[in-house]
């Protein structure tokens, strides 16, 4: 495709919580990401798409602070983050999850779960000896939200067991509600119901429409289309690292240009 | 009474393997009382072993914290031992180079100052970056330290040594080996209660987050160059009260034991006895001491030198094959870590689970680790 | 300003042999971590069971051919090298097969721990068979080249010379087959992404093999050539394997070539020393040797961790 089919993505969007401004990385000689600008609406569920090797997984990446770009800038809630380390951006309120569930070794739900609110008073050594009561406040708090975000999800019954016994599923569930603990402004989803059972991916549908209506916003990478355009509106289209254009989930399917990318795409 | 038991029930004896390991740590206790008194056992000498057991179980406490809690892999347990052992020597010792035969207390204080200052120093450009770096700094910063103790003999007396280091208090009405055992256990006590009111933490939580994904907890807004330093810090400073200890214990210390092995020794003593877990640490410092002393033993009565070898390549043999059979056969250790990483003041009274997230609370459970079948 | 009673040159030309060394040293564990993507830390005392092996070997290859010589070594120097390359390589696989393939699931940490258990044993069976004692290959002493000391004023005998060349002739050969063999680019392709080279065909456990077969002679050779240049010791391997470890991470962990290049830097640092000794430069003194090679790695850490040829981000 020629460079004139990419449009890009809408840049007019109205009280942006998260927005990329000309984003560029390569690897050695290859370009993963070719000057990308994006924005997020608040309240909204953005999506993400394009073939294998589109460079989503880069962009979340660059995103969130775990690849250091070339060029470009990201800002969130008009605050430039482009030079924060990943846990400050995650502080300034973007979170992301990841693509491959990450079970932590000997932890329980809860406790892998407990590690998501912060700053917690009790991750100060100096605060376990001298705050002692505010600590337990404030742990008592976050194991009762614990709970009942687990109990939303309907997995509450899980929260004894060793996170390992998870199934994929069950711990993407958990990785969304831990995430949402954080308090986020925004919440990056790396595709959130890879390899997981078409049930619990309806839940995993139905819980983040749940929490979109709420007001939490998301920017979501999916491979599953259906998933995605029945929750994402608008979709923003990615190809060889650039961006092809932006869409109602409509627009989107009866593209011709996003068709062909797909069809005639970069290959693994 | 039933606080008593209730504990007992609690930490030590949670599983059929915890109860034959305390089962099997009683029955040598009983024999060792026993040997006391018919006379085999020296008092003196049991007291000494007593107090370097303690010695070692510090260590393995340290490195615990900085291995099993965060996940960093320190090389240097030696160095940071001889930093506390030469702090401690070269201030209170009167016919040391700095003949200034001050108080112990100064010591136990310069081994921390400088152990931490050493640790920081350590810890910045290597703990932001993948974990064998630091595996591999460490065990130069270990040659380091050893070759600046050697070569700087106007400071540190080289491979003569430093004698005359005086006991600790022995103002105290009992026999100077007593004493010194009786402070090893109290500094064990104290060390042990901090690290478990700081691992049941928040900030235990998130540094065994760091330790199975770095790059979740830095998702979630951890920073977690500043939990790694800081379990760095304090693992690097109690293996330095260590150090100081031992300088105390044996009154006279030289290089000879700022080598690789003796790092390898508390490697063993704490994946042995199970990575991330306290009592692990101290169980396992009292196998090591087994496997050394048992050789030792072996050596003086000439068995060894029937197999026509040498005691030092032996015992080197031994923890090398060690490591690998614990690394392949029981990763896990003797005692691997069960508590969840809660604020226990928190949980009580709120419904939350208890010790074990293998969700099978009751004893005998199909225990997902530490059980027989492996 | 002091007259300096050695040419700075000659520094140089110790630094190259040095070099040699640490290179040939460097390459394997180079291989190691970009193939099985793990820190071997027995590395150095590969180094020195090749030494003890060719050793051992000189035991029976003496007898059997007195004195006849090439280059100015003694033939059974040569085979003794062989056999002591062919040894590590065999003991390298055997361990690849016993040790760390077992525990290849519990990851490179879990790898790095058993490899210094490997690392101990290899150390306790070279002391146990040979003592603690150290010893010479036996190669007779021999002066210094004279048309060399002429023209260039510096002293190097022909076992310096024969270091040199045979590692250029050794890494050469390592050049070729990773160029120009099918074994050479199944490994760089395993070593660039070695899911992806699984899924095209390649199959791994010959990469790894070949990969254990060639870092362990190449480890051999250098330790051969640290024992003909110093001395055959029990410890000779561990003590230089934080100076190899720096070299790596100068080059950049993942590439070879990088380590290469590593081990040239690093030996000629290494060696340099002593002449900044003698200029009187404080703090650096022959026995911090190695103290400088563990500062240069602490500032690569510092500045650039990805090393000179490492990939960074």
């Amino acid at each position: 495709m020629n460079d004139d089919a990419y449009e890009g993505a809408r840049l007019d969007k109205d009280d942006v919580v998260l927005k990329t401004t000309g984003l560029e990385k390569a690897f050695g000689g290859l370009v993963a990401t070719d000057d990308v600008s994006i924005e997020v609406e608040r309240g909204t569920i953005t999506g993400m798409i394009g073939p294998n090797g589109a460079g989503k997984s880069t962009l979340f990446n660059l995103i969130s602070g775990f690849y250091e770009n070339d060029a470009g800038r990201v800002t969130v809630n008009g605050e430039d983050v482009t030079d924060l380390e990943p846990h400050e951006r995650a502080r300034k309120g973007l979170v992301r999850t990841f693509q491959t569930p990450r079970r932590l070794e000997g932890m329980s739900v809860r406790e892998a779960m407990l590690v998501g609110p912060g700053p917690q008073k009790g991750e100060s050594i100096f605060s376990l000896f001298f705050s002692g009561s505010d600590v337990t406040e404030e742990e008592r708090a976050n194991i009762e939200q614990t709970r009942e975000l687990l109990e939303r999800f309907e997995i509450g019954h899980l929260i004894d067991q060793p996170s390992t016994d998870l199934s994929g599923g069950q711990m993407k569930l958990v990785e969304l509600a831990r995430a949402f603990t954080t308090n986020p402004d925004i919440l990056l989803l790396d595709e959130p119901v890879a390899g997981v059972n078409p049930t619990l991916a309806n839940d995993i549908k139905r819980f983040i429409r749940e929490l979109n209506e709420e007001g939490q916003t998301f920017l979501i990478i999916e491979h599953d289309m259906p998933f995605i355009m029945d929750l994402a509106d608008p979709i923003i289209v990615l190809d060889q690292g650039k961006v092809l254009m932006e869409g109602s989930p409509d627009e989107v399917r009866s593209d011709d240009r996003v068709i062909e990318a797909y069809l005639g795409g970069a290959g693994p | 009474m039933s606080a008593v038991t209730s504990w007992v029930r609690e930490t030590l004896v949670r599983d059929a393997t915890e109860r034959r390991i305390f089962a099997a740590l009683g029955l040598i206790t009983v024999l060792l009382v026993v040997g006391v008194l018919t006379g085999v056992v020296g008092l003196r000498f049991l007291l000494f072993q007593i107090a370097l057991v303690g010695m070692y179980a510090l260590l393995s406490l340290g490195l615990n914290v900085q291995w099993g809690y965060a996940g960093l892999i320190n090389f240097s347990v030696a160095a940071f031992w001889g930093i506390g052992a030469y702090c401690a020597a070269l201030l209170t010792a009167p016919n040391s180079p700095l003949g200034l035969g001050l108080h112990p207390v100064f010591g136990f204080l310069a081994a921390i100052v400088v152990s931490a200052f050493v640790a920081v120093l350590i810890g910045i450009p290597t703990l932001r970056l993948r974990e064998d770096y630091l595996a591999i700094a460490s065990l130069g910063l270990a040659e380091v330290i050893r070759a600046i103790i050697l070569n700087e003999r106007q400071w540190t007396a080289g491979s003569s040594g430093i004698s005359g280091i005086p006991n600790l208090m022995s103002w105290l009405p009992l026999t100077d080996s007593a004493t010194t055992a009786a402070i090893v256990v109290f500094l064990i006590a104290v060390v042990y209660l901090f690290l478990r009111r700081v691992h049941r933490s928040p900030w235990g939580r998130v540094l065994r987050t760091i330790r199975s994904d770095e790059n979740l907890a830095k998702a979630l807004g951890k920073n977690t160059y500043r939990f790694k330093m800081q379990a760095f810090v304090l693992g690097s400073v109690i293996m330095a009260v260590a150090g100081a200890f031992y300088a105390h214990l044996n009154l006279y210390i030289d290089p000879s034991d700022l080598v690789p092995l003796t790092t390898f020794y508390i490697w063993i003593a704490v994946i042995l006895g199970g990575t991330g877990s306290n009592r692990g640490a101290v169980v396992g410092a009292a196998v090591v001491i087994a496997i050394r002393e048992g050789t030792r033993f072996l050596n003086d009565i000439g068995f060894i030198q029937t197999l026509g070898v040498d005691l030092a390549p032996l015992r080197l043999l031994f923890v090398g094959g060690l490591i690998i059979l614990i690394m392949r056969f029981r990763q896990d250790g003797l005692l691997p870590p069960k508590d969840e990483l809660i604020w226990p003041a928190a949980r009580d009274g709120s419904g939350a689970g208890g010790a074990s997230p293998s969700g099978a609370a009751s004893d005998g459970g199909a225990s997902s680790n530490g059980g027989d079948d492996r | 300003m002091i007259p300096l009673q050695i040419s700075p040159f000659q520094y140089v030309a110790n630094g190259v042999v040095f070099s040699s060394i640490i290179v040939l040293a460097a390459i394997g564990l180079s291989l190691v971590y970009s193939i099985a993507d793990f820190a071997n830390f027995a590395h150095g005392d590969l180094m020195t069971v090749g030494a003890f092996s060719a050793l051992f070997s000189v035991g029976f290859f003496r007898p059997m051919l007195g004195d006849a010589g090439v280059f100015g070594l003694p033939l059974w120097f040569f085979l003794a090298l062989a056999f002591g390359m062919g040894a590590a390589a065999v003991i390298s696989v055997v361990t690849n097969r016993v040790v760390y393939r077992p525990v290849k699931d519990s990851g490179s940490i879990g790898l790095l721990i058993s490899s210094i258990g490997v690392a101990l044993v290899y150390r306790a069976l070279v002391f146990l068979s040979f003592g603690t004692e150290p010893e010479r290959y036996g190669v007779p002493r021999q002066g210094p080249v004279p048309w060399v000391r002429e023209t260039l004023g510096i002293a190097v005998t022909p076992r310096n010379l024969v270091v040199v060349a045979l590692t250029v002739v050794l890494v050469t050969a390592l050049h070729l087959t990773l160029t120009r063999t099918t074994l050479g680019r199944k490994m760089r392709a395993t070593a660039d992404n070695a899911d992806l080279a699984r899924v095209s065909g390649i199959r791994t456990s010959e990469v790894i093999f070949a990969m254990w077969l060639i870092g362990g002679a190449l480890a051999a050779a250098g330790g051969v050539f640290l024992g003909l240049e110093e001395l055959v010791r029990p410890r000779m391997g561990f003590d230089i394997l934080l100076i190899v470890f720096a070299a790596v991470i100068l080059g950049g962990i993942g590439s070879v070539y990088g380590a290469m290049l590593g081990g040239l830097v690093i030996g000629m640092v290494h060696e340099l020393v002593p002449l900044f000794d003698q200029l009187g430069v404080p703090l650096v003194s022959t026995p911090y040797a190695e103290a400088v090679a563990f500062v240069i790695m602490v500032v690569i850490l510092l500045v650039r961790p990805s090393g000179i040829a490492g990939d960074s981000g």
